[in-house]
């Protein structure tokens, strides 16, 4: 129902206004003068006034302008209604706000027409504002939503800015509201991976794959695994993460520690190229399969790319933000003109490239998409090992092994994963493996089973020897393995006993030549990387001394 | 432990790839990744990347592998050694007989 606030001084005038409007089925407000308008405007919201114009204590004119300054944000229409009849007032109603006039004596259906027209328009500037507040909201809800894509992306890069002798890159922070993302990171071996990605979507949409996919990618690196094992753990994880429009252009390169070669998964992004030192192209990289987060597990393709590299190559990726950059006249930047960039200017920067690339777009719209990573294959440097203080507390371990236990397990592993928990000795875990290994499978090769080395010789002999194993393993009885470690952290040193049931090869004199040469390779690379190894005199029993040194790798 | 083959994308080098520990528990397995080459692979890699531990046995394996595949790839390279695993390799003077990357 339509609330209407008639003004006027003469009581006579407001009863018949009143009386009028209320048959007309408005509710009626009066008010004798403006100021009480004012107030009752303020109680009540009113659609419409009709107001008088010369009245005691606020008048017409005055309070109009009152009434406009105060409810600005909804149309609220200002009918004068007047005897006067002179230009100049009636420009001064307008002038104050007035909407519309009647002259007094009006006609009833005139003022009814009037009431109508007037109201319509406020019902639409009250949608409009309505509609102004949403937009507003709306507004308001994306800029958060920059906010926490900005903060997402942020918190998802890491160490983005540790390598600037390998890397320049570009990556605006508009880029990754277009999904486009770089990731980089060292892997314990040394070897330096980098992802560009280029997510479908926007803003939140694009972040919400960055994260999980950043969080494998640097899981993977650390642990040092293939690029092929990252891209198929990437491409599962989207895949079941991300709605089904959604997906990942992305390149993924593995560059050596040595900088002498690259490994690289190329799924839907444009050409990478290699660079020689003049900035030409000397290898194209075209994209070799679908994007991450597309196929099922057992479609995914795993193939790699594997060059060799100098250390003046460069490798160029981008998203297709530049070659799709276009000039005021339509045209695109293109691969060819991207190439003659790179060309144009040995060890061109990523800065210098992008100035051409916004050179050639000037007056067009302003790209802000353009991502761009030059990686120069260098050797990376060693990446620093954390070394674990070695425990003060001396340590002893001893298992004795009977034929079923000998025949059922395979305990190396096993023992070395028990010795590894010991502070300080993870580090090692290689060459525990290797000493224990050759110790024990020599005690119970040919001390407990009592086999011949001297098939290995053969054509396949390593599958026969492996075979006469298993077999002579399966008829095994009565045998006896004792492992014995001692961990001594005054000498930092590891003792190792094995002994065996076997005859040892004082029974097999005659043997021991072919013996002493055939396992040859084992007992050799034994005494190598152990300071001493000794046999008892019947040959059955290994002592083995291993020093701790502060690396395992530091040479004898 | 386990061991994966898959060919680069222009079916010229054969990667295989170790995980865990290298020793004669993989004679089979191993013999089999580089039994039926395609006539297209030049080039055969040892990935040892996710190889913690291996053995003389493992070697032996290696050497193996080169005696039968002399004549038929052009190189066969062991590549991303862990530290000690790498060592080991340089005492057994492997670094003579392949290209340890």
């Amino acid at each position: 129902m339509l609330n209407i606030l008639v003004v006027d001084d003469l009581a006579l005038n407001r009863r018949l206004l009143t009386v009028m409007l209320e048959q007309q089925g408005y509710r009626v407000y009066s008010a004798e003068n403006g100021l009480v308008a004012l107030n009752l405007l303020e109680e009540h919201t009113i659609d419409i006034v009709l107001l008088d114009v010369i009245m005691p204590v606020m008048d017409g004119f005055e309070t109009a302008a009152i009434i406009k300054e105060r409810f600005s944000q909804v149309y609220l229409p200002i009918i004068f209604i007047t005897s006067l009849e002179d230009e100049a007032s009636f420009e001064r109603c307008l002038a104050v706000g007035g909407d519309d006039f009647l002259h007094k004596p009006f006609q009833e259906v005139i003022l009814n027409a009037k009431i109508k027209a007037h109201s319509r328009i406020r019902n639409l500037s009250q949608k409009a504002r309505e509609q102004n507040l949403q937009l507003e909201y709306h507004q308001n809800q994306v800029e958060r939503e920059h906010e926490i894509v900005e903060h997402i992306f942020n918190n998802a890069l890491e160490n983005q800015q540790s390598f600037p002798k390998h890397l320049d890159f570009h990556l605006s922070p508009a880029a990754m509201f277009n999904g486009d993302m770089f990731l980089v990171a060292q892997s314990p071996l040394g070897s330096l991976y980098c992802m560009l990605g280029d997510f479908t979507g926007h803003g939140l949409a694009a972040a919400v794959g960055a994260l999980p996919a950043s969080r494998v990618f640097y899981t993977m690196v650390s642990k040092g695994m293939s690029v092929s094992d990252i891209a198929a753990e990437i491409n599962s994880v989207l895949g079941k993460l991300l709605p089904g429009h959604m997906f990942c252009a992305a390149t993924i390169i593995e560059l050596s520690s040595t900088g002498k070669s690259i490994s690289a998964w190329l799924g839907g992004l444009p050409d990478t190229y290699i660079i020689n030192q003049s900035g030409e192209v000397i290898r194209t990289l075209e994209s070799q399969h679908m994007a991450l987060g597309i196929l099922e597990e057992d479609e995914f393709e795993r193939a790699l790319i594997h060059i060799e590299v100098e250390d003046t190559c460069r490798i160029v990726m981008a998203t297709d933000g530049i070659i799709e950059t276009t000039s005021p006249h339509d045209e695109y930047f293109g691969e060819h003109r991207f190439k003659k960039v790179l060309a144009s200017k040995p060890a061109i920067s990523t800065e210098q490239v992008l100035e051409r690339v916004n050179k050639f777009a000037r007056g067009s719209k302003q790209q802000d998409d353009l991502s761009l990573v030059l990686l120069n294959c260098l050797p990376m440097r060693e990446p620093e090992q954390k070394s674990e203080p070695l425990s003060a507390l001396p340590f002893n371990f001893s298992l004795s092994l009977n034929s079923k236990q000998i025949k059922s397990t395979d305990p190396v592993l096993e023992v070395v994963d028990v010795i590894s928990k010991v502070a300080g000795l993870n580090a090692h875990r290689a060459n525990i493996f290797l000493i224990l290994s050759e110790a024990y499978n020599n005690a119970l090769d040919h001390g407990v089973l009592g086999l011949d080395s001297e098939v290995k010789n053969q054509e396949d002999g390593f599958l026969i020897y492996y075979q006469q194993r298993e077999e002579a393993l399966a008829n095994l009885t009565d045998a006896l393995i004792i492992i014995d470690i001692r961990y001594c952290p005054e000498e930092l040193a590891l003792y190792f006993t094995v002994c065996d049931s076997g005859n040892g090869f004082s029974k097999e004199q005659a043997n021991q030549q072919s013996l002493a040469r055939e396992h040859g390779r084992g007992l050799c690379l034994l005494g190598e990387v152990a300071s001493k190894v000794t046999f008892n005199s019947a040959g059955n029993q290994v002592e083995i001394y291993y020093q701790l040194t502060a690396s395992s790798t530091s040479s004898h | 432990m386990s061991l994966t083959r898959s060919t680069s994308a222009d079916g010229a080098i054969l990667t295989v790839q170790i995980k865990g520990k290298f020793d004669f528990n993989l004679v089979q397995s191993f013999r089999q990744a580089y039994a039926d080459l395609n006539d297209n692979i030049d080039k055969v890699v040892i990935d040892l990347r996710e190889t913690d531990y291996m053995d003389s046995s493992a070697l032996g394996m290696l050497l193996n592998m080169k005696k039968n595949l002399t004549g038929k790839v052009e190189t066969i390279q062991i590549s991303n050694c862990q530290p000690q695993l790498k060592k080991i390799l340089q005492i057994s003077r492997f670094d003579k007989k392949f290209d340890i990357d």
